[in-house]
């Protein structure tokens, strides 16, 4: 029966992200009992949610065999424009529609680095990354933008019912990027890239757009997350994305997706984030130290893809025998 | 020089996902002989000799070394019991000199610190490096800088600094030219008289001959005859190997041809592979591209698929000029490819056979850019069933099948894509006998479909057996063109070492 019930979560794709997310869960009620409050849980949702929307667009990059180290601050860059415009009095729409402009330009930008120039994607997008906090700088010119105007601030405090309205954005982003990966030939265009880029080129596949669409899917994602954030804070400043930083790459990773490419998909990165930001809370709730604070979240990262190493490798071993 | 063997093998078996690569193989070798394994790809040499290296784990039967029952769990076992082998790819770091290849990850020590004592090892490497006469050698200068002949007797040097009792060469000759082959012989000749022990898997059958003293022969994991050299004809031999008389194992039903599908005109590639070539193909006509590895054949195919871009030349696909286009616009126009490794450059081994199945006919099988998993296995399970896939389902790994079945894969892959010029480039390689010969069959529908085939392969025998004209390619040129039955194996051979004009 064990063995069974082992033989399941192997074989399962996302079994093991689960099972993790259900003793997080767990133990998260266990050591704090304010944790299972509903108010709680919706404060865990909304924090999520963020979190989960700068992510789930590097979860195609990732397909692909890249990554995207330019999310953050690409996200605050987007908000930092967004700001700007807003307080030029810039209607709310054609704000919004800016920003996720400047989030595709960032990902036509980084795709032609990587898939024109051959760059590698680690380096490239840091680079990128270097730029765009550069453009913050400029856009801001080293000052905080605060109380943005009233009807703007809803997409990141409001609520929908008793749903926050980041945590309904991200519902809807994880349904779109579902559909896009797994559903549409340019999902599989993805897929077939990260897991060998030379059958891709011997099958005729058109590579070079593949890869700048993730970045672009990326950039829009990044862009999202950022007039989201902005509108959270109510603030806008150039390094509003620090704090997130390689957060973003932990949540798709622990997720399942392979760095290699060419595995994992969009449910892993929700509960990569889920399990990223409970324990986070938690570590919160129950007031450890700072230190300690990023000392546990950096071991639970490891842990959680080892874990998926671990059952990767062994996964392939029960399929060999 | 009837002797008691140094290494027995009695019994040995080796399953892989699909295929029983060795069935109860024994075996046998003596101190100071050359005993050759033969067989067609596929036949379990290349296993048998990792099971004795240490390499794979074998599941049942009993390695025996002087006596000595042998439960190998890496290859360092092997290297401590004296067990060595020569692959036929090279195995160095290209960036280090001969000596750190030689050493490398044992390298002599300064006592009692850790750093490495060069100047001994530099020592070291060229004693080595002169008792098998190849003084010579730049032991200072990266080894990428090398000819590859004298990689290969680094290579060998390295083996033998671990004093050897058996060293297995596997393949060796694969990269020499036919100028370096002879002083290798004698290296081996030399090692021999030390009275070690040789096992040398070939394909190349006047290799046997000359340096051989008894030969073992496998087929399809099974062990067959071991014999001593000259016990047989060559022809006969061949058929032990095969398992049966050589026109069964080629079909080849007679085709009509109609229109050319495929023409080159003294195509050109930038880095002097491919110095100009022209060929013709006809639909309904299988062609064949005879020649060595390195001769050019791969790059041409290259750039007829649109991988790599002419520096001259033209490419006309059903009279129309697709030179220098992209794989894409020229998969449009029907061009398929089978690439020599199918693993590397022919699928997505993770992924499933129904993915494969469609990666080249994503947008005209799903023309509204949505995918239905359901229609997807459909098309899937038709191929297995009309190419005769042997798998339980479409949704698992491609990684989970034969090498054969995998080839069927990519053969439905552009099927599907509806390819109408198709290049198989070394379709049988690491290939059964059984599957082989449907390959063969189904290259044969195929042609008799209206399909044209272009065959690129290093085996002469299916070169011969398949092909209604043959092209001999050597150093990037066209150096003859025959049609069936007009030649014999030994001429097409000396073509495409000596790139002499075959007379038609």
């Amino acid at each position: 029966m064990m063995k069974k019930i082992g033989t399941y979560l192997l074989q399962s794709k996302y079994a093991i992200s689960v099972s993790v997310l259900v003793f997080v869960v767990i133990g998260s009620s266990l050591i704090t009992s304010s944790f299972l409050t509903a108010d709680n849980l919706i404060t865990v949702l909304r924090q999520t949610s963020v979190l989960f929307i700068l992510s789930s667009g590097l979860t195609a990059v990732v397909l692909t065999g890249g990554i995207d180290l330019s999310i953050n601050n690409s996200a605050a860059l987007v908000g930092c424009i967004v700001a700007q415009l807003l307080l030029l009095g810039v209607s709310i729409p054609v704000v919004i529609l800016a920003g996720i402009l400047v989030g595709v330009v960032i990902g036509i930008f980084n795709g032609l680095l990587v898939g024109i120039l051959k760059l590698p994607p680690f380096v490239a997008t840091y680079g990128t990354n270097m730029v765009v906090l550069g453009i913050s700088t400029i856009v801001m010119q080293g000052k905080v933008i605060y109380d943005l105007p009233r009807n703007f601030t809803p997409i990141g405090v409001g609520y929908v019912g008793i749903l926050p309205i980041p945590v309904i954005i991200a519902i809807v982003l994880t349904g779109v990027l579902y559909f896009v990966l797994q559903k549409t030939t340019l999902g599989r265009n993805i897929y077939m890239l990260g897991s060998n880029a030379y059958a891709a080129k011997y099958s005729a596949a058109k590579s070079v757009r593949d890869t700048i669409t993730a970045y672009v899917i990326c950039g829009i994602t990044a862009a999202i997350g950022g007039i989201v954030l902005t509108a959270r804070l109510n603030a806008a400043d150039a390094n509003m994305g620090n704090s997130y930083g390689l957060q973003i790459v932990a949540a798709v990773v622990m997720g399942g997706t392979s760095l290699l490419g060419g595995e994992g998909g969009i449910f892993g990165t929700v509960i990569g984030a889920l399990v990223l930001t409970i324990i986070l809370n938690v570590i919160n709730v129950i007031g450890v130290s700072s230190y300690l604070q990023s000392m546990a979240v950096g071991i639970v990262i490891i842990l959680m893809v080892w874990l998926d190493v671990f059952t990767r490798s062994k996964r392939e071993k029960l399929s060999r025998a | 020089m009837e002797q008691q063997p140094i290494l027995t093998v009695r019994g040995l078996s080796k399953s892989f996902p699909g295929v029983r690569a060795l069935d109860g193989v024994d075996f046998d070798l003596r101190a100071g002989e050359v005993h050759v394994l033969v067989g067609e790809n596929g036949a379990g040499k290349s296993t048998l000799a990792k099971c004795i290296l240490g390499m794979y784990q074998p599941e049942e039967g009993e390695i025996e070394l002087r006596g000595e029952k042998l439960c190998f769990s890496s290859p360092k076992d092997g290297i401590k019991h004296g067990i060595v082998a020569v692959y036929q790819e090279l195995t160095m770091v290209p960036y280090l000199n001969a000596a750190q290849n030689i050493f490398l990850n044992r390298e002599p020590l300064i006592r009692g610190t850790g750093l490495i004592n060069h100047r001994k090892m530099q020592r070291d490497a060229k004693a080595i490096l002169a008792s098998l006469s190849c003084a010579d050698i730049d032991t200072k200068i990266p080894v990428k800088l090398l000819d590859v002949a004298q990689q290969q007797m680094i290579e060998i040097a390295k083996a033998l600094s671990f004093n050897p009792k058996i060293i297995v060469l596997d393949e060796p000759t694969a990269s020499l030219s036919e100028r370096e082959i002879e002083p290798f012989f004698k290296q081996v000749l030399k090692l021999r008289e030390q009275g070690i022990g040789i096992i040398y898997v070939s394909h190349r059958m006047q290799e046997y001959h000359r340096i051989g003293d008894r030969i073992t022969v496998l087929r399809d994991g099974k062990f067959i005859r071991t014999l001593d050299v000259g016990e047989l004809t060559d022809e006969e031999l061949v058929n032990l190997m095969v398992g049966r008389d050589i026109a069964q194992v080629y079909v080849r039903t007679k085709n009509e041809h109609s229109g050319e599908a495929l023409r080159t005109e003294d195509l050109r590639d930038h880095k002097g592979r491919v110095k100009g070539c022209s060929i013709t193909l006809d639909r309904g006509e299988i062609v064949g591209i005879a020649g060595l590895v390195g001769a050019g054949r791969t790059e041409m195919a290259r750039l007829i698929f649109g991988i790599d871009k002419p520096a001259g030349g033209k490419v006309y696909l059903h009279g129309k000029d697709v030179t220098g286009r992209s794989p894409s616009f020229i998969v449009k126009n029907g061009l398929g490819l089978l690439p020599e490794d199918r693993k590397r450059y022919g699928l997505a081994l993770k992924s499933s056979i129904a993915w494969n199945t469609v990666a080249v006919s994503l947008k005209s099988v799903f023309p509204s850019g949505i995918v239905s998993e359901r229609k997807n296995r459909k098309i899937a399970e038709d191929y297995v069933k009309l190419l005769k896939t042997s798998t339980p389902d479409v949704v698992r790994p491609v990684s989970q099948l034969s090498g054969g079945n995998q080839q069927k894969v990519v053969i439905a892959k552009w099927l599907s894509a509806k390819s109408d010029v198709i290049i198989f480039d070394e379709p049988t390689r690491g290939i059964d006998v059984g599957a082989k010969m449907e390959i063969y069959a189904l290259m044969d529908r195929l042609a008799a479909e209206g399909k044209a085939i272009l065959m690129i392969s290093s085996e002469l025998q299916e070169v011969i057996g398949m092909s209604d004209r043959i092209y001999i390619m050597k150093d990037g040129l066209i150096t003859g063109e025959v049609t069936r039955n007009q030649c014999s194996q030994e001429e097409i051979g000396r073509a495409m070492v000596l790139g002499k004009e075959v007379e038609a």
